[in-house]
């Protein structure tokens, strides 16, 4: 079994929220990136989402897009992502990854995409990838890879069921209108999408796009099988001076995973 | 007999080109804009609307001009002007706008953006929302601001907000993904007019059915003036929405379609704008299409002298019709444009737009392909008045 399913369909099991971490591989480097992503599992972090950066990252907001432009200057490549993981791999066999990016980055990349499963990589999210197609529909196809959609608060009913047959592994909420790290969230309307969007699949639900602080997490994660951090963790990692200063990143994910869990 | 051409087909793929790769927070949007397209279509109360829009606002038909010492010049076929540089507001773009805002106006939408490069689709764009009334936002790369500087004060005049652009390379395709983060944001009340035949479906194929204009009047005009269909139809490409335009009509018919694009600096330097003569197939702002794109899948930095055709991408209906190999596309350089640019000027009274220029400067070139008989017809696509104080610069003339 994959071990995005494992892990969530145990969470699930024991009645444990999940939480859901992202950052931008190169961002401030790859060094930093690989112990950074050690201490998210050590901080309680579920998953973690490794942000693939792509030149016209259309779905992100000033935050994740400036992460993605400092990654690019940094040279990063999607050869460097794949030894990342590799490289984490070697300390941590159980966490799941998921890459998140744009389709151009996995289709330029077919090759390494079908080795996916042997680096160590989960799933991807594909953002501006229509939910209803299958990876297969794409062209970039791993049967051990997950594919993972989004639900938006705009997506109809029927699409929604569409979606949630074309995905595996959990299902990702878009919390707002918006791109990822607006301000707008509006928790009840969240909590009754999420709820309806449960109706429709088996799958975990995760919210994200705009959760920054304990007490949205919290509520959220009363209907929600998880939460995904996202432009915060980017903003703190881009604001510390020094890598000591990841501690504090670390313990505000230790109080995101219990304050979901109360 | 041949099948009429048809494209694209109902999931919006030209062939395997197009399609619809956007967040999911737009597809809702985008079924709805194709719903409420299909709608109007065949409505004929609509269609008067924008006819007499055309008609009485924009200025059309716009000519077929002969022209006389051009075609003395280059001593080969009859060379044929078509002026969507007199429309008002000096381009095609207006075509799109004008069909585009009656259909926000339809959905109920208050709010109206778009991006623009060199301007002429802002402007296009601010002038039908400041005609009925509509809140008006257009997005443009901070460096084609400093370049277009005129275009960005006419668009201030007619009431709407110019939103420079800073992030990526600062020129239309940052323009294009700031806007869509904006419609992604706003998309209750804003419609996103998009001003070439590029991004998802079903905006390709509006933006091109508006633009259609252009090749519908030629059909006529060329019988009129020469008994035939044109031998030959020339049009610059960056997005592709003139070129589209004109070449729609005569898909089926036996005419050369010819379309231009921006080399810049020489393709051999990498550094130009023609991702149909030297790109690959990819995905960028919504649709899958040939594009300019390193090996790792990053969209590159373009260079061309005109800000219009400063763009990595092009339409997916022209990729479509690359490889089926029933229009040719060619690219100019940044160099030969400037020679066309004054060619034009002088020899016909007809200063163009850098983007149009482009169409002007294989005719050394093709030219000798034709014989003296046939009748070739050059898309006019907009005037060069925005051009004139870069063009000076360039040239090291001080107009302050």
């Amino acid at each position: 079994m994959n071990r995005i399913e494992k892990q969530l369909v145990e969470n699930k099991n024991n009645n444990i929220k999940s939480l859901v971490a992202y950052l931008v591989a190169g961002d401030p480097n790859m060094d930093d990136t690989l112990s950074l992503m050690h201490g998210f599992v050590d901080a309680g972090v579920d998953v973690i989402e490794v942000g693939v950066p792509f030149s016209d990252p259309i779905a992100e907001g000033p935050i994740i897009q400036s992460a993605h432009d400092r990654s690019l200057a940094n040279k990063t490549s999607f050869e460097g992502i794949i030894d990342l993981i590799s490289n984490f791999r070697k300390k941590n066999t159980n966490t799941p990854i998921v890459l998140m990016g744009y389709l151009n980055s996995f289709l330029k990349n077919q090759k390494a995409f079908s080795r996916f499963d042997d680096i160590g990589i989960d799933g991807v999210l594909i953002v501006d990838a229509p939910g209803e197609y299958s990876l297969k529909d794409l062209g970039i196809s791993n049967a051990n890879v997950v594919s993972i959609s989004l639900v938006s608060p705009t997506t109809t009913k029927e699409r929604t069921k569409k979606i949630c047959n074309a995905s595996s592994g959990f299902i990702y909420y878009v919390t707002l209108k918006g791109v990822t790290g607006s301000s707008n969230v509006d928790l009840e309307e969240i909590k009754s999408n999420v709820i309806d969007l449960q109706k429709n699949t088996d799958l975990p639900v995760m919210a994200g796009f705009g959760i920054k602080n304990k007490e949205q997490a919290e509520s959220i994660s009363k209907v929600a099988d998880g939460v995904v951090i996202g432009s915060y963790l980017v903003e703190s990692i881009f604001q510390a001076k020094k890598t000591t200063d990841y501690k504090k990143i670390y313990n505000y994910l230790s109080e995101i995973k219990s304050v979901i869990n109360k | 007999m041949k099948n009429k051409y048809s494209e694209p087909n109902s999931d919006g793929f030209f062939g395997s080109y197009g399609g619809k790769f956007v967040p999911e927070t737009l597809m809702e949007a985008l079924d709805e804009l194709e719903k409420c397209y299909e709608d109007i279509k065949s409505d004929s109360e609509f269609q008067k609307k924008i006819d007499k829009d055309l008609a009485d606002f924009v200025g059309r038909p716009s000519p077929l001009y002969f022209a006389e010492r051009l075609t003395e010049h280059f001593k080969g076929p009859n060379i044929w002007l078509k002026r969507e540089d007199l429309n008002h507001t000096g381009a095609h773009k207006i075509n799109n706008t004008i069909g585009q805002i009656l259909l926000a106006k339809m959905m109920g939408k208050t709010r109206i953006i778009a991006e623009t490069g060199a301007g002429q689709h802002g402007v296009a764009t601010a002038t039908v929302a400041a005609r009925l009334g509509l809140e008006c936002h257009i997005y443009m790369g901070a460096e084609d601001v400093q370049r277009q500087s005129l275009n960005v004060y006419r668009i201030k005049l007619l009431g709407a907000h110019v939103h420079p652009v800073e992030s990526g390379t600062a020129t239309l395709k940052d323009a294009l993904n700031e806007a869509i983060r904006d419609w992604v944001t706003n998309v209750d009340n804003t419609y996103y007019i998009i001003g070439s035949v590029t991004g998802p479906h079903p905006y390709p194929m509006i933006v091109r059915d508006f633009n259609a204009i252009v090749g519908r009047e030629l059909i006529h005009q060329s019988q009129a003036s020469f008994q035939s269909l044109p031998d030959a139809i020339i049009a610059c490409v960056g997005g592709g929405s003139n070129a589209i335009g004109i070449f729609h009509p005569f898909i089926d018919e036996d005419v050369r379609l010819i379309g231009v694009e921006a080399a810049g600096q020489g393709i051999d330097t990498g550094k130009h704008a023609a991702p149909l003569n030297d790109g690959e197939p990819g995905i960028l702002h919504g649709a899958k299409s040939y594009l300019m794109q390193d090996s790792d899948g990053q969209i590159m930095a373009t260079s061309s002298i005109s800000a219009g055709l400063d763009y990595p991408g092009v339409g997916p209906e022209h990729s479509f019709l690359k490889d089926s190999g029933r229009a040719e596309y060619i690219a100019v350089d940044d160099e030969s444009v400037m020679k066309a640019f004054h060619q034009l000027s002088e020899l016909e009274g007809i200063i163009p737009a850098l983007e149009t220029a482009h169409a002007f400067a294989p005719l050394d070139l093709i030219s000798s392909e034709f014989n003296e008989d046939q009748n070739i017809v050059i898309n006019v696509s907009g005037r060069g008045d925005k051009d004139i104080a870069s063009v000076a610069k360039l040239e090291g003339i001080d107009l302050e």
